[in-house]
């Protein structure tokens, strides 16, 4: 593993069983992804990116392969480790954005805080101030219900950042949003890389995320099928080509 | 991996604090599975007291009081092997009663939070904590509906006891039955509920988070 590299997976497998069915939504993955990095893991719907993105947060666990994340094996962790590595190593960001919808925006911020120890005075304090960045600090008092889509993925974003992990995750976080939307909450992901060097991962098959990414990662039936890298994109005109599409 | 690099264990008050504030803001949800609750023990708890006063007419009423319900009819029918083929189909009735009504109620109110577990997990809950946060809310809606369940059952048992009695009805059920039906319907009220909310939030709180909320109800 090298040693700059915060995720790394060695010949991951996972199987499923879908009824009498056996599926292996990850054949075989070995990628490594450096600190700081922006990637994005791109596929169609079925092709393993949800799994493995659930891989690297250590939401699931590899039935063959190790993933090591921040040079911890995740096999090896027993519950409360996982737990602890779900809390304060990465951050998670979901396409239906996942809030706790009897907590305000607030509370929704803190829960990861509550969940690390934190005391409520400086928990609500930093909830507020991370909110205050992606531009709701008026609405802390907000339940999701009372908040728009791209409102409530900000609140997503403010609470995947509250234990100030190194790994951002994010599983198509612009999935249910319109085009603006999205383009803010992907240049708020970028930011994070490029002023408090956050590694962000992220799911996706939206093409605008690729023009932020560093490297994205094509994935078809389990296997990647290619790597490249942001050098490699033909960003200069503004259009990016997709050899295996979505 | 070092020791200290382990998720802390909440302590009991603040699980607490999170769920009453669930409660709380569920309010009418709140309000409606309790209210099965109460309605369920109602039903148990009146059935078990008109069934003691029943059985306590033959042992404990005062001659005239079963003079005057053998003229008017009353104790004939009460004691006939009929009305108790009947009073045990009822008895029956009321504990299936609040059994699926209660065990239906919680069970639907855990398994449509399905996702929240889910997502609670992802952010670093322990699968106890999920348990201790479902059982804080059953056992909160559990005492609260079934005290006021039985004061309902009792009100309506006693209120049909003193019309068919007279002034007797308060002293055919001695005070240690009476203690024992509380007991009894107490017991059973809260127990189901803890039990239907505890076993969805059981297997949910041990799934793997992205099973949790992938899973739909």
């Amino acid at each position: 593993m090298p040693a700059d590299a915060i995720v790394s997976a060695r010949g991951v497998k996972r199987r499923y069983r879908m009824g009498e069915e056996e599926v292996w939504a990850l054949a075989g993955v070995d990628l490594d992804i450096q600190r700081g990095e922006y990637l994005s893991i791109m596929g169609p719907s079925g092709s393993g990116k949800s799994t493995l993105f659930n891989m690297i947060g250590g939401l699931d666990r590899p039935t063959q392969g190790t993933v090591v994340l921040d040079g911890h094996d995740i096999r090896k962790m027993d519950l409360r480790q996982i737990a602890y590595v779900r809390c304060r190593k990465v951050g998670f960001i979901f396409q239906t954005f996942n809030l706790v919808q009897v907590m305000t925006a607030e509370q929704n911020v803190m829960l990861p805080m509550t969940f690390a120890g934190v005391d409520d005075t400086t928990a609500s304090r930093r909830a507020r101030e991370l909110l205050q960045r992606v531009g709701l600090g008026e609405r802390y008092d907000h339940r999701p219900e009372q908040l728009s889509g791209g409102q409530q993925q900000r609140v997503a974003i403010a609470r995947a950042m509250a234990n100030d992990p190194d790994i951002i995750l994010a599983d198509e976080p612009t999935g249910n949003l319109d085009l603006k939307t999205g383009e803010e909450i992907i240049s708020m992901l970028a930011g994070f890389k490029r002023e408090q060097g956050k590694t962000i991962i992220s799911a996706t098959h939206d093409h605008k995320m690729l023009a932020a990414s560093d490297r994205v990662v094509y994935l078809v039936d389990g296997r990647i099928t290619d790597v490249k890298t942001r050098d490699q994109m033909d960003i200069s005109t503004g259009t990016i080509t997709d050899r295996v599409g979505s | 991996m070092p020791e200290t690099e382990k998720i802390a264990i909440l302590p009991y008050r603040k699980v607490f604090q999170i769920a009453w504030q669930g409660l709380r803001i569920r309010l009418v949800k709140t309000f409606l599975v309790t209210s099965c609750i109460t309605l369920a023990l109602a039903f148990l708890t009146y059935i078990l007291f008109s069934n003691g006063m029943v059985a306590g007419v033959a042992e404990r009423a005062s001659e005239a009081l079963r003079q005057r319900l053998a003229r008017e009819g009353i104790l004939e029918q009460m004691l006939s092997a009929e009305q108790r083929t009947q009073t045990a189909w009822m008895l029956g009735i009321a504990l299936m009663n609040s059994f699926v009504g209660i065990v239906n109620a919680m069970l639907i109110s855990v398994t449509e939070r399905f996702r929240e577990i889910g997502t609670m997990k992802c952010l670093g809950g322990l699968d106890s904590f999920i348990v201790k946060l479902y059982l804080f809310e059953s056992l909160c809606q559990g005492i609260v509906g079934t005290a006021l369940g039985m004061v309902i059952g009792l009100v309506l048992a006693y209120a049909e006891g003193v019309s068919l009695f007279g002034r007797e009805a308060w002293t055919l059920l001695p005070a240690a039955s009476v203690l024992r039906i509380l007991a009894a319907s107490f017991f059973s009220g809260v127990g189901l509920t803890v039990l239907g909310a505890l076993y969805p939030a059981w297997s949910a709180a041990h799934m793997e988070p992205v099973d949790a909320m992938r899973s739909e109800v």
